[in-house]
């Protein structure tokens, strides 16, 4: 059903860029550049979503589709497998699939392209540290998430602990969000959550977030990063997107992105920011 | 009056009977009611529960095949917020074994934590409580795969029927004191004449039956006016008979006057013979101290009876304002009185216990009505017996007892000495029914008894008037 709003946004579009593109030789009628997005964002946000579109869309002149899937797993595979141009996925998957991706850009906030991962619990439990929570009912983020995940696994296999039988029990809420209000219902007695996610959502709605505290942070690892296939499907559509998203700042829209995103830039990273994952990837894979 | 409902008066009965019919309508009114409120707001809240939990349900089935805690929960998360007119309070969702999948309080209902439910119907819900529950099977696809329980908050449908009650309670209790009052204006003028007629009635029994006033008559209608025109009658025919019995004791009591004064006539003219045969002597014979001395002495004894019988006769027939109490005196006088009669008839009257002081009764009607009773008993006793006058004196009364050996007395007679309600007729029974209201007045009561072998007994019981010592009886 999306497929030809898609298509007659992308005549729209073709017809509206014509004048530049003719000028510039461009292709008129370009294929629309597919754009993944996982559920790191603060939420599935229609107005964020709109402006990010239109902003992409005006920056490269292109049609922009934004594909949303429920996992992260979901995106990663699409990405992997070529269909989409460039996808917005977290650090662990990118770290997985190092040698089928490439890095396109990394958002950058509070001035560092870094953020951290957090425990977080009940406003008033008691517990000191993470040794504390054996039994409990955990909620994790997405099998796929570095902080949802990997940092909480890797943080017990530190321990010398298994999630599976350090936690009675533990599931999947497949969105930050989710976690922060398992934990506040009660539904969980701890949770795995993005460090951007918690900070930004308790910055912008308190109330959210507050039943719960943060009872541990990892250290700074890279930020979630936008990556593209190794050998993208169109080596244009991807140059288009990169310079697009490295000059958001610099555009009035670019910026009312960000802002929402609460985001400084995106920024050209080294492929190293990420080593701290991958090596919480290794250990986790070693302990089983 | 008060406790006896039979003897509350009809103005308070009939409102008292219209608000027990009214209470006994309006409580089977409202017990309908609120039966039929009850069963609808059953039906809705039980449409809206089956609602709910097909949505839920559908919602939440392959989240629980995948024991996906999180689905399960913000499925129910949203049905809260989407069901909210239905207000459900509280959902829980079970595995097939009990163990809670997720519940919309996790902290009350943890996940993994065993569920006991309180209600495994698939639908209860009492009238009236703050509170419904369901329960759902959840099958996927054909097997079940857990349960889904949920609570829902009818407080407001219990307000809803508490707001009916009270509105069925001031209702009632208006309509109830609009008929009360409507009944006893209804009644009371309803009972008006009822109550007119009463109140004559009444006033009657004090010997006066008053006629009702002509204006009260045209006011009322249809059989009340021809019930108040018969009493009008009535009351008038009471009147003519009082005057006509008063008539005919006047002329009794001038018949017996004049039966009086012949005997006393009669007594005087006895002596008189002698009187003027000692006159003649005197005239004659006067100058002999002898004869002179005899006439004298006939005369002086002659003149002596006849003032006895003046004076007596003037001692019993008082007026009543010179009422004094009955002395032993009295009953000479009364010997002396009948004296005439009983040596006509050859009857000896004899005292045979006499009253030894001063009583306090009203010597008046007892000589009269002794009177009377000696004169009948001596007309009634044969030629040379004996009639026994006796009086004893008790503590509180005194009976005076007359004995004669005549033939007794005739029932129709002993009636009119007794009974109350007997009427004399014209000429016949006037003495013993004026002897009668004489006793009847000082509040004494007359008694008659046939004696063994011929003869009667009349006894006259006087009750002594009030604060008098005992000492004054004999």
């Amino acid at each position: 059903m999306v497929a030809p709003i898609v298509s007659r946004r992308a005549i729209l579009m073709g017809t509206l860029t014509l004048l530049p593109c003719v000028a510039e030789g461009a292709p008129s009628a370009a294929a629309p550049i597919r754009v993944g997005l996982t559920p790191v964002f603060l939420s599935s946000d229609l107005e964020l979503t709109g402006l990010l579109a239109a902003y992409l869309e005006k920056a490269t002149a292109r049609p922009v589709e934004l594909v949303t899937r429920r996992t992260y797993q979901e995106v990663t595979a699409m990405l992997v497998a070529g269909q989409l141009d460039a996808a917005w996925i977290c650090g662990f998957p990118f770290v997985a699939h190092r040698s089928e991706l490439q890095l396109v850009a990394t958002p950058v906030w509070r001035g560092q392209p870094l953020y951290r991962a957090y425990v977080i619990v009940d406003r008033d439990r008691k517990a000191g540290g993470i040794a504390a929570l054996r039994g409990d009912i955990h909620a994790f983020s997405d099998p796929d998430s570095n902080s949802g995940f990997l940092c909480t696994r890797a943080a017990l296999a530190e321990l010398g602990e298994r999630s599976e039988t350090f936690f009675s029990r533990s599931f999947f809420t497949y969105g930050h969000r989710n976690v922060i209000e398992a934990v506040s219902s009660g539904l969980a007695a701890s949770g795995s959550v993005d460090g951007y996610v918690y900070d930004v959502v308790s910055e912008l709605e308190p109330k959210f977030v507050s039943r719960t505290r943060v009872l541990r942070t990892s250290e700074w690892l890279g930020f979630p990063p936008v990556a593209a296939p190794a050998s993208p499907p169109d080596a244009g559509r991807l140059n288009a997107l990169k310079a697009a998203l490295l000059g958001m700042d610099g555009d009035a829209d670019g910026r009312a992105v960000l802002a929402l995103l609460k985001l400084d830039r995106f920024a050209s990273e080294p492929l190293g920011l990420y080593e701290t994952i991958a090596a919480k990837a290794a250990m986790v894979a070693a302990a089983g | 009056m008060r406790l006896d409902p039979r003897r509350w008066p009809i103005t308070f009965k009939v409102p008292v009977a219209v608000a027990i019919l009214m209470l006994v309508a309006g409580a089977v009114l409202s017990e309908r009611v609120l039966d039929r409120l009850g069963d609808i707001q059953q039906r809705h809240l039980r449409e809206l529960a089956q609602g709910y939990l097909d949505g839920l349900s559908s919602a939440v089935g392959p989240s629980v095949l995948r024991d996906d805690v999180w689905e399960v929960y913000d499925a129910i998360a949203r049905a809260q917020v989407q069901y909210k007119g239905l207000r459900p309070s509280e959902a829980v969702v079970t595995d097939p074994r009990g163990a809670v999948i997720a519940a919309s309080d996790p902290r009350s209902h943890a996940v993994g934590s065993a569920f006991v439910p309180t209600e495994s119907r698939p639908f209860a819900y009492e009238s009236g409580s703050a509170t419904a529950r369901a329960h759902r099977e959840l099958s996927y696809p054909g097997r079940s795969i857990g349960h889904l329980y949920a609570t829902f908050d009818t407080s407001h449908l219990a307000a809803e029927r508490r707001d009916v009650i009270a509105t069925l309670l001031v209702t009632n209790g208006i309509l109830l004191a609009f008929f009360v009052a409507a009944g006893w204006l209804l009644v009371a003028r309803m009972m008006r004449p009822v109550r007119v007629l009463t109140e004559h009635l009444g006033a009657s029994s004090d010997g006066v039956a008053v006629p009702i006033a002509d204006w009260e008559v045209q006011r009322s209608r249809g059989e009340f006016r021809r019930m108040f025109r018969a009493y009008n009658d009535l009351s008038t025919s009471i009147a003519e008979r009082d005057e006509l019995r008063k008539r005919l004791a006047e002329e009794e009591r001038l018949g017996s006057l004049g039966r009086l004064a012949s005997s006393i006539a009669h007594e005087i003219n006895n002596p008189l013979g002698g009187l003027f045969n000692a006159l003649s002597t005197l005239r004659s014979h006067g100058h002999l101290p002898a004869a002179r001395e005899g006439a004298i002495c006939l005369l002086e004894r002659g003149l002596a009876g006849i003032r006895d019988v003046v004076r007596t006769t003037l001692a019993v027939h008082r007026p009543r304002e010179g009422a004094r109490n009955l002395m032993p005196d009295d009953f000479d006088d009364l010997l002396v009185l009948v004296a005439a009669e009983a040596r006509r008839k050859s009857v000896r009257v004899k005292v045979t216990a006499r009253l030894a002081a001063e009583v306090a009764i009203q010597s008046g009607p007892i000589r009269q009505a002794l009177l009377n009773i000696l004169l009948n008993a001596i007309a009634a006793a044969p030629a040379v017996s004996v009639v026994e006058l006796a009086v004893v004196g008790m503590p509180e009364a005194v009976t005076f007892e007359v004995r004669d050996r005549g033939e007794g007395l005739p029932v129709d007679a002993a009636a009119m000495l007794t009974d109350p309600a007997r009427i004399p007729t014209a000429g016949a029974g006037l003495g013993l029914w004026t002897t009668r209201g004489l006793v009847a007045e000082i509040g004494g009561v007359l008694e008659t008894e046939s004696l063994p072998g011929g003869g009667t007994l009349v006894r006259m019981v006087v009750p002594l008037a009030r604060d008098e010592a005992l000492a004054d009886v004999a």
